[in-house]
């Protein structure tokens, strides 16, 4: 059992396995501050709040990172439907935190198999 | 098939219970004291619908009903509840023994316009599921005394409101038979066992 981990791990590059870690705090971050609204499944609720999975709007990665710091008024347009529901900011996170929830809905929902680092949430935020 | 026989008679004697406080009251029936039960009741109430009409205690008379608390713009719990509150809803619709009723705690924001479009993005377009507003203290008032739940403001909470997360299942004689955790799957399928015991109750 634990040479078949060994080996498991040592066929992944060092990359791979900070992004398999960044998953699974990932997941858990998610359902603590994003699952309420947009559900387990990503799907959304309704005409109330659009969907993760699926979503044309995640093709705006820094939208995305800036939208998870700090929240959104007013309407929003995803996959050509109108939601008008203010999301809360959760100025709380911390910028890994953040790079976490991302790596996890990009490799969940998005199709990637790269990870997001800080770097890229630090660039979003210049003034920081 | 003895099991099936068990089984049902099980579930012919599992009526739920009456909740809240009871009060014995004595009256008098041809001279002699009788004493009957007096079960917690919903008291009267009148709100304002997302249709702009008055529901009033008496528009859910002979209806079994689940009663909750929330708003409109919460970023804790409300969106979980209505997540769960929609599976009810997509369970009896068409139910005409079945309502919902939603009731704001944040009146200042959830108008008539606010709740009405909230109710149309949840895919709400009937009045089985009611979603309510009206005088502020009125609101924490049912709340509390009648459905036994906390709901009041506090600047410290998200969003500026607490409130509570249950579900209370009110039978059409107005008494409270149940309250369910609506945050959780197995919270609301409880409840949704229940209604449907309430239902088929003689």
């Amino acid at each position: 059992m634990l040479c078949s981990l060994c080996l498991n791990f040592s066929c992944q590059t060092d990359e791979e396995i900070k992004r398999q870690k960044y998953i699974t705090e990932g997941i858990l971050l998610y359902r603590t501050h994003c699952a309420n609204c947009h559900q387990t499944d990503g799907k959304g609720l309704q005409a109330l709040y659009p969907p993760i999975a699926g979503s044309d709007y995640l093709a705006q990665k820094d939208s995305v990172i800036h939208l998870i710091r700090y929240g959104q008024q007013g309407p929003i347009v995803v996959n050509g439907k109108r939601y008008n529901r203010p999301m809360p900011a959760n100025k709380q996170l911390s910028d890994l935190e953040i790079a976490e929830i991302v790596t996890y809905i990009y490799h969940q929902w998005g199709n990637e198999k790269t990870l997001t680092s800080v770097a890229d949430v630090k660039k979003v935020f210049p003034a920081r | 098939m003895i099991l099936f026989f068990l089984v049902t008679a099980c579930q012919s004697t599992d009526k739920l219970p009456i909740l809240g406080n009871r009060e014995a009251v004595v009256r008098n029936v041809n001279g002699l004291p009788v004493t009957d039960s007096v079960y917690h009741t919903i008291r009267d109430f009148a709100f304002i619908s997302q249709y702009g009409d008055t529901v009033t205690n008496h528009t859910l008379d002979g209806k079994i009903y689940v009663a909750d608390f929330f708003f409109t713009t919460c970023p804790t719990i409300c969106p979980k509840m209505k997540t769960q509150l929609k599976r009810v809803y997509d369970e009896f619709r068409g139910n005409n023994r079945v309502v919902l009723l939603s009731h704001t705690i944040d009146p200042a924001r959830d108008s008539v316009a606010v709740l009405r479009e909230f109710a149309d993005n949840l895919g709400v377009k009937d009045r089985q599921w009611l979603f309510v507003t009206g005088d502020r203290d009125t609101l924490y008032e049912i709340g509390e005394k009648s459905y036994m739940v906390t709901a009041q403001a506090d600047s410290t909470a998200p969003g500026g409101l607490i409130h509570s997360g249950a579900f209370i299942l009110v039978d059409a004689q107005k008494h409270i038979r149940g309250i369910y955790d609506g945050t959780t799957v197995d919270g609301v399928d409880k409840l949704m066992v229940d209604i449907k015991k309430l239902v088929d109750e003689k």
